[in-house]
Formats: structure tokens, C-alpha cells, sequence
């Protein structure tokens, strides 16, 4: 049963990835027109040179074939190379790719480490001076732009430290240049970045824990674990927590588009060297095949995450069945 | 506790033909906007956007009258002028006044939000109430579009099209309203898929209305809610992200300013004039913050089911 759900799944997945990958294509066509990518770094070339460029580049063929001929090597595990510096697609993202996922996955696991006792504490303390701080906070939480926390978090903590000669947190890149890439080092540039990107999903992880830890409080189940004699301690955690996490877990599956998202616009701020700095980078150099590999490979990612978040989900309620 | 409210009513001197009217007639609009109004933070935030609203569309008179400036006026003699006097809110790297800027950036950022929500909920309603009445293939066919629309990193097809289209307010709204129908058809389609079961439907539909009829009459009414809140709920969301666009670069191109693009040079001003980072995202942040109160406030009133 669940094989057949998995398989199901992928199918519809792939239609979902070639239709992603499809449109990307399309828009990255449109904006081509006669241009190739690098020309107007090299004023030497000749018209034919250019012609001949573009042949080497399948720029002359119709966007279908090209298309065609991307997927073909897709399939065989080649993403082709780089159209700005001739480098193979799949390095340059595999270098990226581990940046990404260690700036992603701190911040849910932040996220999840500070929203959960924050839900918690509001449902416990319904209507109380805390419960109404924390909704504060976290209705103001939605309203911070990303891109705007980073520059001010930059300013205070890199800057303006700096200025006043005391200890200041680097505002740019995942290691330094020189001397740098240790542990240390590694999570001093990841403080400011992982702050930005989990802040916002606090706010809304810890509104979401609460309402649903305030549902299962009031289940039947909760009153026999009350009227049975277990402790109030023993009954919120195991009984009400445990049921209270389990839509959460689909709640991150489905937020994923929007972590990358999120994360492509921090990227940039703290010049994190990641995929979604890549992309961005990329895109704006009509860099096809790289745009085109981040793509398939984010779009992956949303996937796999959001199957993940399925698959979890099935294993902690076993009400849940695939069909 | 029954008994004597119905005396009383029993008792209005309209009874007879009017019983029905003499009712305070309370209909689910009314009930909403009584609702609504009873909020008053929710009011007050709502109050908030109307007057940046009007702050918008009178952007000329307040930069004439309250700051005497214009927005793209170059003054290479007070650059970089702190917050005082001349420049309430102080002035950038080429002279120009921060608090006028803001003003105008009010037409980029609401104008801009408000034409996209519009955008969304027209493809979306439509696409969400044919996937749901039809069901079939065409339901198929549609939520599979809307799943893979959502399934891209929303940023990629933003940065995509922003290069692709070069935007003004118009393009880059619908740039941002070409994802954002998505989730709105989800939202319609659940929706009509329960309200096409109840018995009325089968009535219309069995004294021979058209399937257009149909759904513009009977069920569209039915989804507004919905539409209504989702409307409300969206535009904050929409201004973050038109903001950070422009940020990147990717949105409304300098001269014209834009709250987001006042930052985009903002890392180098760092070291001498903060204040030119904090404002504009000040900015942002209150109107964003004011939409989403007023958003929840909406929600509350018009779909009590909701009340987080």
C-alpha cells in the first residue's frame, strides 16, 4: 500500500518537475533572443566566431529541442556546463548545495526549538499577560521584512559593534577568507543569517503550536488522562504535545518553497555562498544551464520535502492510511 | 430567558403583516460589518491603510505642501543630511529627501499590492470555480497546473520574469499575481466543491438555470467570504514581497522610488547614516503590520469558524 502511495506520489511528482522546469526554460528562451552569454566579455570575436558559439551552446535550435536534448542528459545524470564560466552545472551546485542546507536546517531546528515551548506556554496560559506578549511578538514577527531584519541586524551587530571596537559578528559569507572554515568560525557567520530566516518561521511556528496544542487539550482523550489521575505534567506532554506536533510536521513540508524562498533573498543579503545566491547571480547573467540545474534541484528538494512531511505524518497518527 | 424577548416582540405594535421585518433584519453582511466594527484594533489598522491610501494617491499635494521637495530632485550639496529641520527624515546619496521618497514609494508599494490581489483573485476565483463545478478532467488538468505553480520556489519565476520584463507597478504586479492565483483556486475550488452539494444548487439547476448562471449568481455569493478574507490576509504578505524584489533589484527601477529600492544601496551607507536603513523599513514594516491586523480583524468578522 504505502509502496504504491510512494510511487503515486513520484509520478505526480514529475510531472510537477517538468512542468517547473518547462516554464523556467520558456521565460529563460524569451529573454535570450540573439544574445549568448559572455559575449560582450570578448570584443575580438568575429560574426562568424558568434554563429558558431551559439551553434556549441544549441542556442540556435528552437527552445522544445533544446528542451529535449537538456532532459536527455538529465537522465543521464549530466546537467551540462556552466554557460558563463564552462564549469560543469552539477559542481558548481553540489559546492552550493551544502551551504544552503546547513543555513535551511538551522534555522527550522531554531524554529522548531523556540516555537514549540513559546506555542506551548500560550495554550497553557491561555488569555494570560504572557499569552497576549507572545502573540504581539509574533503578529509583528509576520510584519518584519526579511531582507530588512538582515541589513538592520548587519548594522547593529557587525557595524555598529565594530565601530565601538567591540566583538561584532561577520556579516558576509559562510567561512572567512583567511585562517577561517573551522566550527567556529563556521557558526559565528551562520548567527546572523539563521537568526533572520527562523525569526519568521518562530512567529508563525509557535501561533500554529498553540492553536493546535488548544485543540487537543480539549479532545475526550485528554479528560480520561485527567479523570483517570495522571499528572497534569504527564498529560500535557505526552498525551497533548505529542498530538500537537504532528500537523506541524506537514506545516514545514508545505513551508518549504517558502524556506527556499526566504532563504534565496537572505542569501543575497549576507552574501551566503548557497544555491539561491547562485541562482539569483546566474539568472541575471542569462546563464541557462545553471538556472536551470538550481531549479530542477530546488524544485527537488520542495518535493522530497513535501513527501517527507507525507510519509512522517503516516508514521505518527496511524489513523492516517495512504490509498 | 426565552419567554420574555418573544412577548416583547410579540408585543411590537408592526406585528401582523410586518412581523418578519420588524426583525432587526440582520443579514450575514451586516452581522459581519457589526462584527468588524466592534473590533477596535482591527478598525483602527484598517483606518491606518486608508490614510495611507489617501497619503498615496495625494503623494503631489503632501510632497508640495508638508516637505517642499520633489522625489527626484538631485541635491548634491545636502547629501547624506541627517534627520532635522531641512530634512525631516534626511536625505540620501544624492540629496534627495528621505520623507518625500517614502510618500511616493506609498503609490509604488499599495498601488501595487492592491492591483495584485485584484489580479489573483479574478484568475483564481476563475480557475477555482471551474476546477470545482466541473470536476473531471478539467479539475484535474487544472490542480495539476496549480500544483506545480506552487510547487516552484515562488522567487525563481519572480526573478525570471522580472529580467524577462524589465516591470513597472502594472507587470510586476502581475508577475507577483502569477503565482499568488494559486493557492487562492485551491481556497475557491474547496469551497465550491462543498456549496455545488447543498440542495439549492440541485434547485437552480433543476428549473434549467445555465452552468454560467449558475456560478456567478449562486455560487460565486457563496465563495465571497472566503475571497474576502483572503483578499485582506494577502496584501501585507504582498507588500514584503514587492518590497523585496525592488530590493533586489528586480522590482520598480530607481529614479521612481520605491520602499524597497531606497534599500538597495542601503550596505553602503552603513557607516555614517543609519537612518537611512531603518526608516524605509520602518515604513514597511508598520504598513505591513496594519494590514495584517486589520487582515485578521476581516477574517474574524466574516468567518467566525477561523478565530485563531
Amino acid at each position: 500500500m504505502l509502496v504504491r502511495y510512494v510511487a503515486r506520489r513520484f509520478l505526480a511528482s514529475l510531472v510537477v518537475v517538468l512542468g517547473v522546469t518547462l516554464i523556467t526554460l520558456i521565460l529563460m528562451d524569451r529573454t535570450r533572443g540573439t544574445y549568448v552569454p559572455g559575449i560582450d566579455l570578448n570584443p575580438s570575436l568575429r560574426p562568424e566566431d558568434i554563429e558558431h558559439l551559439r551553434e556549441n551552446l544549441g542556442l540556435d535550435r528552437p527552445f522544445y529541442v533544446w528542451y529535449l536534448t537538456w532532459l536527455g542528459s538529465v537522465l543521464h545524470g549530466d546537467f551540462g556546463h556552466s554557460m558563463i564560466d564552462g564549469s560543469p552545472v552539477l559542481s558548481h551546485i553540489l559546492d552550493r548545495l551544502p551551504n544552503t542546507l546547513e543555513l535551511t536546517a538551522t534555522a527550522i531546528v531554531i524554529g522548531v526549538l523556540v516555537a514549540v515551548p513559546l506555542g506551548v506556554i500560550g495554550a497553557l496560559r491561555r488569555g494570560s499577560k504572557t499569552d497576549h506578549a507572545l502573540t504581539v511578538t509574533s503578529v509583528a514577527g509576520f510584519a518584519v521584512p526579511q531582507f530588512w531584519m538582515g541589513l538592520m541586524l548587519i548594522l547593529i551587530f557587525s557595524v555598529t559593534l565594530e565601530q565601538h571596537g567591540l566583538p561584532w559578528l561577520p556579516s558576509s559569507g559562510a567561512f572567512s577568507a583567511f585562517n577561517g572554515g573551522d566550527f567556529l568560525d563556521r557558526v559565528e557567520h551562520l548567527v546572523l543569517p539563521a537568526t533572520v530566516l527562523s525569526f519568521f518561521y518562530t512567529s508563525q511556528w509557535s501561533r500554529f503550536i498553540r492553536s493546535s496544542m488548544l485543540e487537543v487539550l480539549s479532545q475526550d482523550y485528554i479528560r480520561t488522562a485527567r479523570a483517570k489521575g495522571m499528572s497534569e505534567r504527564r498529560v500535557v506532554y505526552l498525551h497533548g504535545l505529542r498530538n500537537a506536533l504532528i500537523p506541524l510536521i506537514t506545516l514545514i513540508g508545505l513551508e518549504l518553497p517558502g524556506l527556499v524562498s526566504g532563504g534565496l533573498v537572505v542569501e543575497v543579503v549576507f552574501g551566503w555562498p548557497g544555491i539561491g545566491k547562485l541562482a539569483f547571480e546566474r539568472a541575471l547573467q542569462y546563464d541557462y544551464t545553471t538556472v536551470m540545474g538550481v531549479t530542477f534541484f530546488a524544485t527537488l528538494l520542495v518535493i522530497a520535502g513535501n513527501l517527507l512531511a507525507d510519509l512522517l505524518y503516516g508514521a505518527l497518527d496511524p489513523r492516517i492510511r495512504y490509498g | 430567558m426565552i419567554g420574555p424577548s418573544r412577548v416583547a416582540e410579540l408585543d411590537m405594535p408592526a406585528a401582523g403583516v410586518e412581523t418578519a421585518a420588524a426583525r432587526p433584519a440582520q443579514s450575514y453582511w451586516n452581522q459581519s460589518w457589526e462584527r468588524l466594527r466592534a473590533n477596535r484594533l482591527g478598525m483602527a489598522a484598517g483606518v491606518l491603510i486608508l490614510v495611507l491610501a489617501v497619503i498615496a494617491v495625494l503623494a503631489p499635494v503632501f510632497s508640495a505642501v508638508l516637505t517642499h521637495y520633489q522625489p527626484q530632485t538631485i541635491n548634491l550639496d545636502q547629501t547624506f543630511a541627517r534627520p532635522g529641520a531641512t530634512h525631516l527624515l534626511g536625505s540620501d546619496e544624492l540629496g534627495r529627501d528621505s520623507l518625500t521618497r517614502l510618500i511616493w514609494g506609498a503609490r509604488v508599494s499599495l498601488g501595487v499590492a492592491f492591483l495584485t490581489v485584484a489580479l489573483a483573485l479574478t484568475v483564481g476565483t476563475t480557475v477555482g470555480m471551474v476546477a470545482g463545478y466541473y470536476g473531471g478532467w478539467i479539475d484535474d488538468v487544472l490542480m495539476r497546473l496549480v500544483d506545480t505553480v506552487l510547487a516552484i520556489p515562488a522567487i525563481f519565476l519572480f526573478i525570471l520574469m522580472s529580467i524577462l520584463f524589465r516591470p513597472n507597478a502594472v507587470t510586476l504586479a502581475a508577475i507577483v499575481a502569477s503565482v499568488g492565483w494559486g493557492s487562492v483556486a485551491r481556497l475557491v475550488r474547496g469551497e465550491v466543491l462543498s456549496v455545488k452539494q447543498r440542495d439549492f444548487i440541485l434547485a437552480t439547476r433543476s428549473i434549467g438555470a445555465r452552468d454560467s448562471r449558475l456560478m456567478v449568481r449562486h455560487l460565486l455569493p457563496n465563495v465571497l467570504p472566503v475571497l474576502i478574507v483572503a483578499a485582506s490576509l494577502g496584501v501585507g504578505q504582498i507588500i514584503l514581497i514587492e518590497a523585496a524584489l525592488d530590493f533586489l533589484g528586480l522590482g520598480i527601477q530607481p529614479p521612481t522610488p520605491s520602499w524597497g529600492n531606497m534599500l538597495t544601496n542601503a550596505q553602503s551607507y552603513f557607516f555614517h547614516s543609519g537612518f537611512l536603513v531603518a526608516f524605509p523599513g520602518i515604513t514597511i514594516f508598520v504598513t505591513v503590520l496594519a494590514s495584517n491586523i486589520f487582515g485578521n480583524g476581516v477574517r474574524d468578522a466574516f468567518d467566525p469558524r477561523l478565530k485563531g
